[in-house]
């Protein structure tokens, strides 16, 4: 049995990582979801959060962590894909920054008019939220 | 008869007028170059999302999701315009804007949102005034074509509009650029579907939580990413009418320098012998 399977991650502007992957886990909206090789067709809406992976570049496997935006994880049995909106690796985090977006953000929260604008600043939250866990925050 | 002075002021015009358009000309193909990569760059993720919606489509047989189902009826048709922010390219936004008016006749009181300077102000010539618009050209394209969905879908869903259009240019190739109407939403099951009975729902796929509710968060996604690759594609094209439109000018512009240049020679050689003639003339008449 195959033990590594071909991974993209996407986003509409790049293409993130494209390589191959022992282990993908992600956030999706019922919770973490692993996928190993040779996964049962498998498609599922994914939270903002962080997206790890073991890649394995040049015989040696690697840990590949990001905090992605919301989208969706589809796992054949050849290959994984995840498409987000944003995915940022840790040197991309500016924590200062993220934490002024986060401190905006949930004031913005406070004050929405509707619940839809409220959802909105929600997602907003939670992005920033998974950026301060990448970097350990 | 123009004097020399005259023609070679214009010929000093002109050859400015040149240097203007080549210079637009060149940076208009180094742009066009970065539009390219931006839309290459953008295709991986159309592949992957169009895969994704077909699964599911196959998956779903009925949808409760209002992208999926007629509109309000009886509501005027919304109509996203797409061109660019600027002009000197030829046609380019004329055609579009034009596509524009042919739609607005055929379907009265539509609602019209822009995106692209162009496009706003030749919808509020028409005599909307206070229309929704964006500008193409804003530093996150992708921010532009969020917002936009966010607001047409938000006026279908509460029924102000019963369908959504987009109107914007098709990059054929370097050298044609075509206005290109496409209906976005309701989407229609058997356009993605294809009605190719005879192709089953390929293996049992899993939906997390369900089918229904990944379709739901994806086809927002859809139609956010067709109008970003809509104006992706608009930016491409337009750099592309520019240049052509640019090499033109630049062409006729040497066409009309090297025109003025015969008259002006004409013209000098023509006051020398004046010239001559009057001194012969005159010292026949003094001898």
């Amino acid at each position: 049995m195959a033990t590594t399977m071909p991974f993209k991650l996407i986003t509409p502007t790049k293409v993130v990582f494209d390589g191959v992957a022992e282990l993908v886990i992600a956030v999706t909206t019922e919770g973490e979801e692993g996928i190993l090789p040779s996964h049962a067709p498998f498609l599922a809406a994914l939270k903002p959060g962080v997206l790890r992976a073991n890649v394995v570049t040049e015989g040696k496997t690697e840990r590949l962590e990001l905090a992605t935006a919301a989208g969706f994880l589809q796992a054949l049995p050849d290959r994984v894909t995840a498409l987000v909106d944003s995915a940022f690796t840790f040197e991309e985090i500016d924590v200062t920054k993220t934490r002024e977006e986060l401190d905006a953000a949930t004031e913005r929260q406070k004050t929405a008019a509707d619940s839809a604008a409220a959802a909105r600043e929600q997602v907003v939250i939670d992005l920033a939220n998974a950026k301060l866990r990448l970097t350990g925050h | 008869m123009p004097s020399v002075k005259d023609l070679r002021d214009r010929i000093r015009s002109l050859k400015n007028t040149q240097q203007i358009t080549k210079a637009m000309k060149q940076v208009a193909a180094a742009k066009i170059r970065r539009a390219e990569i931006a839309q290459k760059q953008s295709r991986p993720y159309a592949d992957a999302l169009g895969e994704m919606l077909l699964d599911l489509m196959r998956a779903v047989t009925s949808v409760d999701h209002p992208f999926m189902k007629e509109g309000a009826s009886g509501a005027p048709s919304g109509v996203i315009l797409m061109t660019a922010d600027k002009g000197l390219a030829g046609a380019f936004n004329s055609n579009v804007i034009r596509a524009g008016e042919l739609y607005r006749a055929d379907h009265k009181n539509a609602q019209f949102y822009t995106v692209g300077i162009k496009a706003r102000n030749a919808v509020r010539r028409l005599g909307m005034p206070d229309h929704p618009t964006w500008v193409l050209n804003a530093p996150s394209k992708l921010e532009v074509a969020r917002e936009v969905a966010r607001c047409v879908t938000e006026d279908f869903v509460t029924g102000k509009i019963g369908n959504i259009t987009l109107i914007s240019s098709k990059f054929v190739s370097m050298l044609s650029q075509r206005p290109e109407v496409r209906k976005l939403v309701p989407i229609i099951r058997s356009e993605i579907v294809g009605t190719d009975a005879s192709e089953t729902p390929k293996g049992a796929v899993e939906f997390a939580p369900s089918p229904e509710f990944v379709l739901s968060q994806l086809l927002p996604k859809y139609l956010e990413f067709t109008i970003y690759s809509a104006m992706l594609e608009t930016d491409a094209a337009f750099f592309a009418a520019q240049l052509l439109a640019m090499n033109n000018a630049t062409d006729n512009a040497t066409k009309l320098i090297d025109e003025l240049t015969i008259k002006m020679n004409n013209a000098r050689q023509a006051a020398i012998t004046k010239e001559l003639l009057e001194i012969v003339g005159a010292a026949e008449a003094l001898s």
